[in-house]
């Protein structure tokens, strides 16, 4: 640890411009795990706010929310309890004057039900009558307000925005929840549909219709239009980008340990012990590394202030804690690799005369 | 018993076309309380001496002994203390850590050897004679030649080695700082009764010798015309 710092402390510019590499590769890869993390949020977001361990769909749907209809017929057919709800889903593009278009997905709910009840506000009110929706905090950020009064679709009638919400989005779209009264008709489908899933809080619900199945949530989340592609291509761009960053932290510290072994062949034949030339290399990388991701967390928060809330972007502190650690593993792996060198110095190479 | 003794080394480098016989057969003694001069030209193989008697590079054949117990036996750990306890070591170069100021080089040696080194007392008169202790705050870039190696000579006697090997110490310095440091070494050897090698081409020094060894193309006579 001594010679670890004063080494550090007398080749400041060296150091520094190392310490400046890590900083970068971990603020690269922090920022894109926060990017990552956010476009799967903006997937999901809306299914972890319903507490939702499973849903029925059609089984003819694909497990696909937009493709599954449940007549009144088959809704017969289940057991709904206090853990059960229906929602109507329907793709619909909302305008309003002065405003931009935006793609939204509508999903009537039914008021006696729980993702009725359980609907956390920002702003306004639950939907009481025909014709209200609650909108994401994505309306509120493009400008709509409480009380605008939006066209959904090609259909005449207004909807009004009678309250916001947080979180509210499915497949990246932004949310309008409405009741389920008026779904039919922003469906465009005939009545004797009820919704177009029933989403359950509990494992599987009661069903006795062999058009309709039960499927763990999970499984129709991966379903979700483009999800798991996005999912594993963040995730391999991430493993490589680890991976490299670690060759790359490996390489410098490499080279380091090459410059110093005139140094190291000094220590050597006053008979320095090897291990206290190990600890010195391993305390010099982890207080590199550290200090890198130290600054380089710093950075992270302060773009999660300053980005603009248009960008998905999520910042999970445990997430990041547990890349930072395998960054710090994998570095100190990475100075391990020129210990050999260390331990072969051969002092006459360097001292001759 | 002699504290260092060397018998019938030889030392080449390389093969085939490329080898060269840097040392011949080479016969040595040096005991407790004694100063050893052995002088040569350039490329007479007095590093490669100093250097294997140190245990620092093995003998191609021939055995050292260091209190008549032969090197070739010990493992690397054990090298390693016996150049931390018993030797010293000045080398011809890079003999500080350039990123330790003066002071610091003699912290590091408390660090790594607990017990045993200086006491305040003897270092204060050590860096005394050396002239080095209005130096002790510098950097080693910071000093000229001639203080790297009394800073050098300093760290090497600084953990009170019984055996010190020194390669061309007296180099870059001028003729009173060399008496001054030839005169401190002999008193180091019949006072604190340790074995002193001191290898150059520094004639300056011979008044000092208690005997002098010629090392020529690589092969060493005992020089008697000094003796007394
Ligand atoms: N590792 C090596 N490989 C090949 N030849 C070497 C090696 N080390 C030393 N030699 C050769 O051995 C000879 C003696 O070298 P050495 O360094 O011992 O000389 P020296 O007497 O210390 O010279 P100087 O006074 O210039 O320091 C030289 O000819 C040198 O080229
Ligand atoms: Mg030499």
């Amino acid at each position: 640890m001594f010679l670890a710092i004063k080494e550090i402390k007398h080749e400041k510019l060296r150091y520094g411009l190392i310490i400046g590499m890590i900083v970068l590769i971990s603020y690269l890869i922090f920022i894109l795990t926060s990017l990552a993390l956010g476009l799967a949020n903006s997937n999901t977001a809306a299914i972890k706010t319903w507490q939702a361990e499973s849903i029925v769909l059609n089984k003819d749907a694909n497990i696909s929310l937009g493709q599954s209809l449940i007549t009144k017929q088959q809704a017969k057919n289940i057991d709904l309890t206090k853990d059960q709800a229906y929602v109507g889903q329907s793709s619909v593009v909302a305008k309003s004057k002065g405003q931009d278009q935006i793609s939204a997905t509508y999903l009537g709910i039914d008021k006696n039900q729980y993702l009725y009840q359980d609907l956390k506000l920002t702003s306004g009110h639950k939907p009481t009558k025909s014709h209200q929706v609650v909108a994401d905090e994505k309306f509120q950020q493009s400008g709509y307000k409480l009380g605008d009064q939006v066209s959904l679709n090609s259909i005449s009638k207004k909807y009004t925005i009678v309250g916001f919400t947080k979180n509210a989005k499915l497949n990246v779209a932004p949310i309008l929840y409405g009741r389920i009264i008026d779904w039919q008709a922003i469906k465009g489908m005939g009545p004797n549909l009820v919704a177009s899933a029933v989403v359950s809080k509990t494992e599987s619900t009661k069903i006795s219709d062999a058009n309709l199945k039960n499927y763990p949530i999970q499984s129709f989340i991966d379903k979700l239009p483009g999800y798991s592609a996005q999912n594993s291509t963040f995730t391999f761009m991430i493993a490589f980008l680890m991976i490299i960053s670690l060759i790359v932290i490996a390489i410098f510290l490499y080279i380091l340990t090459i410059q110093k072994i005139p140094n190291y062949a000094v220590l050597r034949a006053q008979g320095v012990p090897a291990k206290t030339l190990i600890n010195t290399t391993i305390s010099q990388s982890v207080i590199l590394v550290l200090s890198g991701l130290i600054i380089g967390t710093l950075l992270t928060f302060l773009t999660a202030i300053v980005i603009p809330t248009s960008v998905p972007m999520s910042f999970n502190i445990p997430l990041l804690s547990l890349v930072a650690v395998g960054l710090l593993i994998t570095s100190v792996l990475g100075a391990l690799v020129p210990i050999k060198t260390i331990l072969n110095v051969d002092p006459v190479d360097v001292i001759g005369g | 018993m002699p504290t260092i003794k060397l018998s019938n080394i030889n030392k080449t480098f390389g093969h085939d076309l490329s080898k060269v016989h840097v040392l011949h057969d080479i016969n040595f003694q040096a005991n407790k309380g004694e100063l050893i001069l052995v002088l040569g030209p350039s490329g007479s193989g007095k590093s490669t001496f100093l250097t294997i008697t140190g245990g620092l590079q093995t003998p191609s054949s021939g055995t050292v002994f260091l209190n008549d117990e032969p090197l070739n036996q010990l493992n690397k750990k054990a090298l390693e203390q016996l150049r931390l306890n018993n030797i010293g070591f000045v080398l011809q170069s890079y003999n500080l850590l350039p990123y330790l100021t003066v002071k610091e080089q003699f912290e590091l040696a408390d660090r790594v050897k607990k017990t045993g080194n200086l006491t305040d007392g003897r270092f204060d008169d050590l860096i005394n004679v050396l002239g080095i202790d209005d130096l002790m705050n510098k950097y080693p870039a910071e000093l000229s030649g001639g203080q790297n190696q009394r800073v050098a000579i300093a760290r090497a006697l600084y953990t009170d080695p019984e055996i010190i090997l020194a390669d061309e110490p007296t180099a870059a310095l001028d003729t009173a700082r060399v008496d001054e440091v030839g005169q401190m070494l002999k008193s180091l050897a019949k006072d604190r009764n340790k074995a002193i090698v001191v290898v150059t081409h520094d004639l300056r020094l011979k008044n000092y010798a208690d005997r002098i060894y010629n090392i020529i193309d690589g092969k060493m006579t005992q020089d008697t015309s000094n003796m007394h």
